[in-house]
């Protein structure tokens, strides 16, 4: 397949406007601003594009959401605070491709009537930062962001949010108040950021990935566009493949592409041809996978009946040298240390459930933890803030419902067989 | 209308509220924590979860707005479930440490866990330690305990506005704590105590010293330090008072307090308090009887009064005594000692302002509903800080601010420094004239009313005098910003009455009050100023604001009272002072106040009242003044006896008796006392009786009782006549004053822990804020090479004082400010005053000092 995303990233200079231009850049937003702003967004509801954060909701309608609202200004923000364990697609954008995401900004700042961007990238990708910042003053320098872009009138500015390094400010409402200024918490929905974003004013947050989509879209347009991948969720996607595979990396593929395809063609197989155990297919909080279910579809719609989450395409592969008690408390503990602190069940229950996994890991895991385990989750599933507490809770009980003898071994022979394993 | 089914029942809802507030209009209770009535929903317990028909999730009953055909269950299998599993997260940490809690009894987690919780605990991990905090002298932290709801993190940022504490840490590891670490730094409203449902912050006033169970009387009460009368509710347990609290929404207040009505009661259990009379023999105050003391006080007046007639006996009345108490004194004053020489502190400030704003836009000009400024598009204070004066006054304020108003402010109000919009700081002492030049400029755009002929005069005076350009920078913006709003108040504070010209500044407010038709706020640090004018305690008017000098008012109370009034108006507070010292004036009656400590120019106050033949005190304590006294009377204070109180809206509250006192006796009964033995009797058994008088022999009371005041909403005009009429002609306005080009100059500050001779013998208050400071600029403090806490020596003409310097950026000209708090470091021991020919409030202007490192 023809890359999109990835176009050009070979190049050691590709972060650069001109190199960027000289591979087509900046065409499409010149096509863009030649449209009406609303066929702009006819041609992304053509397109069928459906976020890539992970929640894969459609894009066009959050658009149109925001443009319902009278208020202005609208604020235009752009979620490159990419921290989900096992991701990391958005990272060769950032670096490689900046004025990708710059004219899908710009592209997306147009058809939306909005006049102001943020990037909020997360805090640990300091070279992104510099290249960003490099990026948006070449755009300033080339008429692409300013009062009158290419003469057109048109009105953008970008800047760059560095994030301290929470994972909860992926989360929309967490990173408005972050930019706000304030520390990162979810908010309450409804009102949604689309009406009450940002400074109370409404808010449009996409990803990376999704934003920079939209220079292909308008480049071959959304109808053409909508035939790429998946019917139901169209267009390429790129995928992050970590652990024990012989090729791990970020590939882009088309929405759709089975995940043992991922794994075994793409990524080259598992390393040094161990044997299969699990797959997170979605990033951490994605439920895992055994060996017998990954001949599934990646998109948004399939994933769930195959009993996980296309979540934001971070493919881990684990082979039999993993010791899932103890990724279910290294995961814990991911989420007990990220978690906000704002509501309750998620607050203590991570706390809790990463104790039990601690000592359970350690050998002094006792009869009735496992259903202990289960009955947090329970308890926290569904009854907490924003979905951080249920992606933990998720990966509790998933791991519990496909390796539960791992777990049982580990209580009744008091200890972890694998633990000197790696 | 929005209909829709909570637990199969029909609710109909008038305006759109949450899923919580519809449940509870249908009388369903839905089990909360984190939720509290004073704040914004916050939906971090998850406790009030509940089912709604197809909505995929539990939502949280807190946040969800109901809305049309809505299905909601709020119990059920699922929703008990999840209860008692929130309840279990909640305890896994706890210490479980209720039989040693203070708050056990009344904790909002524990009445939760009995009805919901789990009754047995799966939890075998190590608990998270957090060390209890007790680094704060008032506030002790017990991180343990914390639910993390936030209510007092959101209290002190959304309501108070201090901003002073946060949730530090994240996740398991969020506590709260102050931004300034260990101790506060603080406003010590303490509002976060109110809403911790647990034991996480406490009072160490009376930590560990009593169970709320054993509280064996509550009593609904008025506070007893400004002049806003916050409503609170004292805990008394075997004749103590154990706890001072609010109860949300009620009152003045509606549930908050300040660091003084909440903190400061302590000074009414003080072993300093006056026991038994104290008479002076061989030049010493020595212990005595009531009846030898009240004889001798009889007797000693009697005396006078035939010797040299009534008008060598004055009385200097209390804003800290009731209007009963006050409306006894003046009676006795006028009846049985022949003098209308009656007055108090308030000529200071507030009885100077109010006199000169009635005269010139009516009686009850004054009576502006606090709620109301939160109403306001602008507010406009000027003359103080309402947030350290009147503290809950100020919180409307803010919270005016916060609902979009703008705040524009003349002179200096730290405590409105996040809240202000437009700010203007004059030069030096030019703060009457920017008033003035303000006045001006807005007529100019506006024009004169014509209803008030001689304020419209006074106004176009004013234009004449000013030139069109304004000569202050942000003056403009400030004048366009009344000129613009709909619906302006008008806060004014009595630093600006304290001027050797304040009356000025009355007429520029009054000249502004008036062509803006705005709603005017007078500041009021006693709590019985208004009241006090109103029962008479002034020289020139009688019960009800009535003029003595109007015949038929005056022979209208000579009836009533069986006997005769004098018929010339008395003299002012300072004019007494005066007279004392040039022998005019023979015998003083003082009630509740020290005027030694309290009156600028201290030593001359003394030097005064040192000169008087016969001078009698009544207080709760041996203040400054009753040391110099000939006899002292013990009196009762406040919980220890019952009256009412007028605050600044003129609203008037029942205080009530709490606990009984072990010596002393009501400031009327006294009276009373002393004017049965000079042959006049007062027919009062208990307190209401005056009340009762007051209502039949006032017009401004008509019909009032205090079973019609305990309703709470008792507010001008009552049911009685207010009086109609104005003033005939403008004084006199003096003159602007010159530059004043010395070095540093001193002034009076007004902080927010202190009041003064009660203040400094409440404990906490004392260990929030232990001694006086010279407060300096940024700009005196390089000038004079001084760091913060250095040591120094105030001089000045009439005297000197050690204190340490305090950096305050907020100043930004060159005043130096200390407070007039602290035994035997007031300022106005430093100050030197000259009497405003209008108004007769002592001007506190242009007072040279020296400051040098001690």
């Amino acid at each position: 397949m023809e890359k999109f995303l990835l176009k050009n990233i070979e190049n050691p200079d590709s972060a650069d406007i001109n190199e960027y231009l000289k591979a087509g850049g900046y065409k499409s937003l010149s096509k863009a601003l030649g449209i009406e702003p609303k066929d702009v967004v006819e041609e992304v509801k053509n397109s069928g594009l459906r976020g890539r954060g992970g929640a894969g909701f459609p894009t066009a309608m959050k658009w149109k959401f925001a443009m319902a609202d009278p208020k202005f200004p609208k604020y235009l923000i752009c979620n490159a605070d990419e921290g989900e364990p096992g991701t990391f697609k958005d990272r060769p954008i950032l670096e490689k491709n900046p004025h990708l995401l710059i004219e899908g900004m710009l592209i997306s700042g147009y058809a939306l009537g909005s006049e102001f961007g943020y990037i909020y990238l997360r805090g640990e990708y300091p070279d992104a930062n510099d290249i960003l910042n490099g990026a948006i003053k070449q755009a300033y320098e080339k008429n692409y962001l300013g009062d009158n872009i290419l003469g057109k009138g048109v009105k953008f500015h970008l800047s760059v949010h560095q994030g301290a390094g929470a994972y909860i400010c992926g989360e929309e409402t967490a990173l408005i108040e972050s930019i706000e200024g304030k520390k990162g918490q979810p908010r309450n929905k409804p009102p949604f950021p689309v009406n009450v974003g940002a400074w109370s004013m409404p808010t449009i947050v996409n990803n990376v990935e999704t934003l920079s989509n939209l220079p292909y879209i308008i480049e071959i347009g959304g109808e053409a566009y909508s035939k790429i991948g998946s019917n139901e969720c169209p267009g390429p996607k790129l995928f992050s493949i970590s652990g024990h595979v012989e090729r791990p990396g970020v590939y882009e593929l088309p929405m759709g592409i089975s995940l043992k395809d991922i794994i075994y063609n793409h990524a080259g197989g598992i390393k040094n041809n161990a044997k299969l155990k699990a797959v997170i297919p979605g990033g951490i909080s994605t439920p895992v996978l055994p060996p017998d279910s990954i001949d599934c579809a990646m998109d948004f719609v399939s994933m769930p009946k195959a009993g996980s989450m296309l979540g934001s395409g971070a493919v881990i592969v684990m082979d039999d040298s993993v010791c899932m008690v103890k990724v279910t408390h290294r995961a814990l503990k991911f989420f007990e240390h990220e978690s906000c602190g704002k509501c309750v069940p998620c607050r203590e229950g991570t706390d809790w459930l990463r104790k039990i996994l601690e000592r359970m890991e350690s050998g002094k895991g006792t009869e009735g933890d496992i259903e202990l385990l289960l009955d947090i989750a329970g308890n926290m599933s569904g009854k907490t803030f924003c979905p951080l507490g249920d992606g933990a809770a998720g990966v509790v009980t998933a791991m519990i419902k496909h390796f539960r003898d791992e777990f049982e071994e580990h209580i009744k022979n008091k200890k972890c067989s694998l633990a000197d394993s790696y | 209308m929005i209909t829709l089914t909570i637990n199969e029942k029909e609710v109909t809802l008038d305006k759109p509220v949450s899923i919580l507030e519809a449940a509870r209009q249908a009388g369903i209770k839905i089990p909360t924590l984190c939720y509290h009535e004073a704040l914004k929903p916050y939906g971090g317990c998850r406790l009030c979860v509940v089912e709604v028909e197809r909505m995929p999730r539990l939502q949280s009953a807190c946040t969800l707005m109901a809305a049309d055909g809505m299905v909601v269950t709020t119990e059920s299998e699922v929703i008990s479930k999840v209860r008692r599993g929130i309840l279990e997260f909640l305890l896994i940490n706890h210490p479980l440490d209720c039989p040693y809690c203070d708050k056990a009894g009344e904790c909002e987690l524990q009445d939760l866990v009995n009805k919901y919780g789990p009754t047995v605990g799966r939890y075998k991990e190590e608990k998270r330690k957090v060390p209890e905090s007790h680094k704060d002298q008032i506030l002790a932290r017990n991180m343990e305990r914390c639910v993390v709801c936030t209510r007092c993190v959101r209290m002190c940022n959304d309501v108070q506005g201090a901003s002073a504490i946060t949730i530090i840490g994240r996740g398991d590891r969020s506590r709260m704590e102050p931004f300034s670490s260990a101790s506060f730094n603080c406003e010590y409203c303490g509002n976060c105590l109110t809403v911790c449902p647990v034991g996480a912050i406490l009072s160490r006033l009376y930590i560990h010293s009593f169970r709320p169970w054993q509280v064996d009387k509550e009593v609904e009460t008025i506070c007893s330090y400004c002049g806003v009368g916050c409503s609170l509710v004292v805990q008394v347990r075997d004749d103590s008072i154990k706890r001072v609290i609010p109860e949300m929404g009620l009152g003045v207040n509606k549930g908050l307090l300040c660091s003084r009505g909440r903190f400061g009661y302590e000074y009414i259990n003080s072993r300093e308090r006056l026991k038994t009379p104290l008479v002076k023999k061989n030049g010493r105050l020595e212990e005595s009887t009531w009846s030898e003391a009240l004889n001798l006080v009889a007797e000693k007046l009697s005396e006078i009064k035939k010797g040299e007639g009534g008008s060598a006996i004055a009385g200097i009345a209390s804003p800290r005594c009731s209007n009963e108490d006050n409306y006894a004194f003046q009676k006795f004053m006028r009846m049985v000692c022949g003098s209308n020489n009656i007055d108090s502190v308030s000529r200071t400030g507030f009885a100077a302002a109010q006199k000169f704003f009635e005269a010139l836009l009516g009686q009850g000009i004054t009576a502006n509903i606090i709620e109301g400024l939160k109403n306001s598009e602008v507010i406009f204070v000027v003359g103080g800080d309402p947030t350290s004066v009147n503290p809950i006054l100020g919180l409307s304020i803010r919270e005016a601010s916060r609902r979009g108003a703008k705040i524009i402010v003349l002179g200096n109000a730290k405590g409105l420094d996040r809240f202000k919009n437009v700010q203007v700081i004059p030069p030096v002492f030019k703060d009457v004239d920017a008033l003035e030049e303000l006045l001006a400029g807005v007529s100019r755009v506006k024009g004169v009313r014509g209803e008030k002929l001689d304020i419209d005069q006074g106004i176009r005076a004013l234009s004449e005098k000013y030139s069109e350009k304004m000569s202050l920078d942000g003056l403009e913006e400030l004048k366009y910003a009344l000129l613009d709003s709909p619906s302006t108040s008008i806060v004014f504070g009595m630093d600006l009455v304290q001027r050797a010209n304040g009356h000025r500044a009355i007429f520029a407010v009054a000249g502004l009050t008036y062509l803006l038709e705005a709603r005017l706020y007078l500041l009021s640090d006693r709590p019985n100023e208004q009241g006090l004018i109103d029962v008479g305690c002034v020289p020139d008017m009688l019960p009800g604001g009535r003029p003595l000098n109007i015949h038929d008012f005056k022979t209208k109370f000579e009836t009533a009272w069986g006997g005769s009034i004098p018929d010339k108006d008395g003299v002012t507070l300072l004019e007494i002072i005066e007279g004392a010292r040039n022998n005019d004036i023979k015998a003083l009656y003082i009630m509740g106040e020290n005027p030694v400590f309290n009156l600028p120019d201290g030593p001359f106050i003394k030097d005064a009242l040192g000169s008087l033949d016969f001078l009698v005190v009544q207080d709760i304590f041996l203040t400054e003044t009753a040391e110099i006294a000939d006899v002292v009377l013990p009196a009762l204070g406040w919980s220890e006896k019952s009256g009412t109180y007028t605050n600044l809206e003129r609203r008037i509250q029942l205080q009530k008796k709490a606990v009984n006192a072990s010596s002393g006796m009501e400031d009327w009964k006294i009276i009373s006392e002393v004017s049965g033995k000079m042959g006049y009797k007062m027919a009062y058994s208990e307190v209401e009786d005056i009340m009762d008088e007051i209502a039949e022999v006032s017009p401004l009371y008509r019909d009032l009782s205090y079973r019609e005041i305990a309703k709470g909403n008792c507010l001008w005009p009552y049911h009685g006549e207010p009086l109609r009429g104005e003033i005939h002609e403008l004084p006199a306005m003096a003159e602007s004053a010159g530059n004043y080009g010395s070095d540093f100059y001193l002034a009076l500050e007004k902080p927010l822990f202190h009041s003064g001779t009660l203040s400094r013998r409440s404990q906490a208050l004392m260990k929030i804020c232990p001694e006086p400071t010279l407060k300096i600029s940024g700009a005196a403090a390089e000038k004079l090479g001084m760091q913060d806490g250095d040591r120094v020596k105030v001089s000045t003409s009439t005297g000197s004082s050690e204190v340490s310097v305090s950096i305050d950026e907020s100043i930004k000209d060159n005043r130096v400010l200390l407070s007039n708090n602290f035994e035997g470091r007031g300022v106005f021991s430093l100050l030197t005053y000259k009497l405003d020919p209008v108004t007769k409030a002592p001007g506190i202007e242009g007072c040279e000092v020296e400051i040098q490192k001690g």
